[in-house]
């Protein structure tokens, strides 16, 4: 076992703490066909100890990819990591040679995917698979596995966790087989948790069964939680700090009250208001225009550019991209108009008849 | 055509007025009874030796101009109930009235006519299109099966093309040229083709991303302005049924558990279930983070072929009691304010905000 993860009091306070992952101006490309696929563009972000981040974007906006390059899961070719620095405590992860990068993986660095049906091994029994990733990093007995094994799956709400260690993962619901998969991830207290889709292919009731499991991994571990979900719902439950995705950058990042109460990027504010809300009857959605954009031509400038409203007609968004405009700590914009923001809150309010700016609770 | 009387139902429309346009507001599909059990074979023999009970018992009506949702979780049946009101599968028991004809009665060539007022649109559009064949093409094809193309045909694909959003002059381009929203989009306008009464949309926006989807979702609400469609909407997101319905039945397992008005539905559920549901769907506003009781329920949905004995819900329920083991409840308007709920201990409780 490592060194115990410190207990920060994230993120509230998180000008002061270190930030355990920090992702810098990450670059990774795919060759194809077509054309080089830009898939992540310069993406940066810091995970800190004990916070949720949530990163949202629509499919093809690199939320993805990023973390994939974070754990080194990119194939290559055709994929290639052409530029950045992933940062974990200090270690360039890019630099590691793979049998290093072997040892973050499942052990520094978890991850728990969309699919559990497609992550486990349908051969072999669950408890088996879960040893085998307590095995790889720590030198203990296979009973003293197997003890830890049935703890970790009574941890995550599995029943019977001493019978069910034996059974294959088609025996197990989809629900119980995701507890199952995130057991997996917290079984090495790994510092940086990464949970990609981990409730879309599930119920609702099963997915808020789910959600308590992961937080409950969350607290257990005090590991930083990468939560990637297009499901804004799910962010808003679960997210301290949000990263908003478009076209492999990011354009918004904020605290989840800053995203989804006062959004300073065109694109946010586009998906609150294409979301019917389960709470509040909307008089009318307003979708955002046109299709998302091909990674391998962007348009020019402002990557949003022939979707959004506020830039329609202006010539700088046409021509110069974006930089992120720093709007205070941890906030930050992609957008030249950003100080526009309101009245397009104010013009989207009208039209959907809700409140986004909404009163303080 | 077989023209019976429906129970409790309107009276049958004659046959020369089935395809005039039902007034907004009048029943023009009364579902009764409507059951599908898969049957579970094996053996040497192959033999029978169980069945899949995906619907066992469904019940509901709607009206034209309305929207009508059928909202559970996977395996509820929902979908199952969509396909036998179209007879891609053919009930097991049960009636489905169209304005008082019962299609679950009809011969194959009779439910081919029926089938010009009933159309449906599939939740998956990469499967749902034939990738061989162009997008005229594919919209043209309803036309043509019923002998209306000659007259007109060529136009009234470019127009149905622009009534959906689509540029008229991708029509030679092949389904696999166009995105997911476009290519829902090339399939309502295909449902669209033949001038329909009532669209069966099953899941039609569950695989799109959430801008585009809501451009669908404004699509939907635009036709049914235009045309006085009635919808079926069979969805698993609560959200998005909330937006778009009328009136929402919630399915258990094979059961309709909850009928009524979305008002009634989602500010005053009466079934623990709805409850249960409506509770676990995270709501878009971090500042109602855990301000409301989450009712968290226990354990996955039984298997339908082997359903718990008398109500489905009881083992996964709270309230469950030694009634609930022995009886069925029925689906009946518990409290007077017009909502049937098939609970023993039905209770009316706001839980959507907490």
């Amino acid at each position: 076992m490592g060194a115990e993860p410190q207990f920060v009091d994230a993120p509230t306070g998180v000008a002061d703490a270190e930030p355990l992952l920090s992702i810098r101006d990450l670059v990774t490309e795919f060759k194809t066909p077509d054309g080089i696929v830009h898939a992540v563009d310069g993406v940066s972000y810091e995970v800190f100890p004990g916070e949720t981040l949530g990163v949202v974007g629509e499919s093809g906006s690199g939320k993805s990819v990023t973390v994939m390059s974070v754990l080194r899961l990119i194939p290559q070719p055709p994929g290639r990591i052409a530029n950045g620095q992933i940062l974990l405590d200090g270690t360039d992860l890019l630099q590691l040679s793979d049998a290093d990068m072997r040892k973050v993986r499942g052990k520094d660095v978890a991850m728990i995917f969309q699919d559990p049906m497609t992550s486990l091994n349908p051969v072999l029994s669950v408890g088996d698979q879960l040893a085998e990733a307590i095995l790889v990093h720590n030198d203990i007995g296979e009973d003293a596995a197997r003890k830890r094994v049935v703890e970790l799956l009574e941890l995550v709400g599995v029943p019977n966790a001493d019978q069910r260690f034996d059974q294959y993962p088609h025996e197990y619901s989809g629900g119980m087989r995701q507890r199952a998969m995130i057991a997996m991830a917290m079984a090495n207290q790994p510092k940086i948790l990464i949970a990609d889709e981990p409730t879309t292919a599930l119920d609702v009731t099963i997915q808020a069964q789910v959600l308590e499991v992961l937080e409950r991994a969350k607290e257990e571990t005090n590991a930083g939680v990468i939560l990637i979900t297009h499901d804004l719902g799910v962010i808003a439950e679960m997210a301290d700090r949000v990263v908003v995705m478009y076209g492999g950058r990011v354009v918004e990042t904020g605290t989840v009250d800053e995203i989804f109460h006062s959004p300073k990027h065109p694109y946010t504010l586009g998906l609150l208001s294409s979301l019917p809300r389960p709470d509040v009857d909307m008089e009318r959605l307003v979708p955002i225009p046109g299709q998302p954009p091909s990674l391998i031509n962007l348009p020019s400038g402002c990557s949003f550019h022939p979707r959004c409203h506020l830039g329609e007609g202006r010539q700088t968004c046409r021509t110069e991209i974006p930089p992120l405009f720093e709007l205070g700590p941890m906030r930050a914009s992609a957008c030249h108009f950003h100080e526009e923001m309101e009245d397009e809150i104010h013009r989207v309010e009208s039209t959907t008849g809700t409140a986004i700016e909404g009163d303080e609770a | 055509m077989t023209a019976v009387s429906t129970p409790g139902g309107m009276q049958p429309v004659p046959e020369d007025q089935l395809h005039v346009r039902a007034q907004i507001g009048e029943e023009i599909l009364r579902v009764d009874g409507l059951t599908k059990h898969f049957p579970l074979r094996g053996g040497v023999f192959n033999r029978q030796y169980g069945a899949v009970r995906a619907v066992d018992g469904v019940s509901l009506t709607i009206n034209a101009g309305e929207t009508v949702s059928l909202v559970g979780e996977s395996g509820c049946g929902k979908s199952t109930t969509g396909r036998c009101i179209v007879r891609l599968l053919d009930p097991t028991a049960g009636h489905v009235y169209f304005k008082g004809h019962d299609l679950a009665q009809m011969s194959h060539r009779q439910m081919r006519q029926m089938r010009r007022e009933i159309q449906i649109v599939f939740q998956d559009p990469y499967a749902s299109l034939n990738p061989r064949i162009n997008v005229n093409e594919i919209i043209a094809e309803p036309m043509r099966i019923y002998g209306r193309y000659k007259d007109g045909g060529k136009e009234r694909v470019k127009e149905l093309m622009r009534i959906v959003g689509l540029n008229p002059e991708h029509g030679n381009r092949f389904p696999h040229e166009f995105s997911g929203g476009q290519r829902q989009r090339i399939g309502i306008a295909r449902a669209l083709a033949l001038n329909p009464q009532l669209l069966i949309l099953d899941e039609p926006v569950s695989a799109l991303d959430v801008s585009i989807q809501a451009q669908v979702i404004n699509l939907l609400e635009d036709l049914q302005n235009e045309f006085g469609l009635a919808y079926l909407f069979i969805a698993h997101d609560l959200s998005v049924v909330r937006h778009l319905s009328d009136r929402v039945a919630v399915m258990y397992l094979g059961h309709v558990v909850e009928f009524g008005t979305k008002h009634e539905i989602f500010e005053n559920p009466t079934h623990p279930y709805t409850q249960a549901l409506l509770s676990a769907v995270p709501l878009t506003d971090p500042r109602m983070r855990g301000k409301r009781e989450r009712i968290v329920l226990e354990g996955d949905v039984p298997s339908p072929s082997n359903p718990p004995s008398g109500c489905r819900f009881r083992t996964r329920c709270w309230k469950a009691e030694d009634i609930c083991a022995t009886e069925v409840p029925e689906l009946i308007d518990r409290f007077g304010h017009g909502h049937p709920s098939a609970c023993h201990f039905a209770e009316p409780k706001a839980v959507i905000r907490g």
